[in-house]
């Protein structure tokens, strides 16, 4: 049987979608990025973002 | 090695998550909260998880400390071509790994020793890029005779050869440093007046 999801929930995981592919592309790039800031960058940047991209996630579904 | 399955994770992750944003209904039936759950959950935190081991296996690298600039006469002179001058005859005779030779004499080998040097390694960082590098480079702590045991101690070579045999609790205990006979050392000062191996790295 499908169920129409509410359009907020939908919302909510585009935002989470979003930071997530953000987060794993910065992710990717300071893999292959041969810096000393390339740490920096990834639990700075790629780790927040994933984060926020998870707890979003969290916050919709339990909210739903 | 690392890097190849981190990178599988993220362009999997990428594209179960392309597909929730392009078709947003899959959501609505079970099926699609499963994906959504393993594609918005589980793989990304994988991805991060695998992604902290690579970053921090690319720490321990010659070739990631000499990336910072201050450092490159130190790994010029691991090519000193003087047997008395241990880093480099460690270096050149592969007594330690070439490709983790900074953090293997380096690190700490005790407790949370790694995470030590992490710390310390993130305090370079900032030094580099925020605040002013020393004009001589000299360790936080004198060099721990701990760090030459962790693969000296119980070698024939080391054990029974004299003088190490008889001042062995000394050495042990640190109470006589291994670099008051063994005080060839990098020597960036003199670097230009030697001579250099032209060996692989």
């Amino acid at each position: 049987m499908m169920v129409e999801s509410s359009p907020r929930l939908q919302q909510r995981l585009k935002i989470a979608a979003y930071l997530l592919i953000a987060g794993l592309v910065l992710e990717a790039v300071t893999l292959y990025w041969s810096s000393p800031l390339s740490f920096i960058l990834f639990a700075g940047g790629a780790g927040t973002l994933i984060g926020l991209g998870i707890i979003v996630y969290l916050i919709a579904i339990a909210a739903a | 090695m690392a890097n190849h399955a981190v990178t599988i994770l993220v362009v999997l992750s990428v594209i179960l998550i392309g597909l929730l944003i392009l078709r947003p209904s899959l959501t609505a039936v079970t099926g699609g909260k499963v994906l959504a759950f393993i594609a918005l959950f589980i793989l990304p935190i994988s991805a991060l998880a695998l992604g902290s081991v690579a970053h921090l296996q690319h720490a321990t690298s010659t070739s990631f400390c000499l990336s910072c600039h201050p450092m490159e006469a130190y790994g010029k002179s691991l090519r000193i071509d003087d047997p008395t001058y241990i880093p480099a005859s460690h270096f050149q005779n592969n007594r330690i790994p070439r490709n983790e030779a900074c953090y293997t004499c380096h690190t700490n080998y005790a407790m949370f020793g790694g995470l030590k040097a992490k710390m310390g390694g993130l305090k370079h960082l900032y030094i580099y890029y925020f605040g002013t590098v020393p004009e001589k480079i000299v360790l936080y702590e004198p060099y721990n005779n701990r760090e030459c045991l962790h693969c000296h101690a119980s070698a024939r070579s080391f054990e029974e050869t004299s003088p190490h045999k008889e001042m062995r609790e000394q050495l042990g205990g640190n109470e006589m440093s291994c670099l008051t006979c063994h005080n060839k050392i990098h020597d960036v000062q003199n670097a230009d007046k030697l001579k250099f191996w032209k060996g692989p790295s």
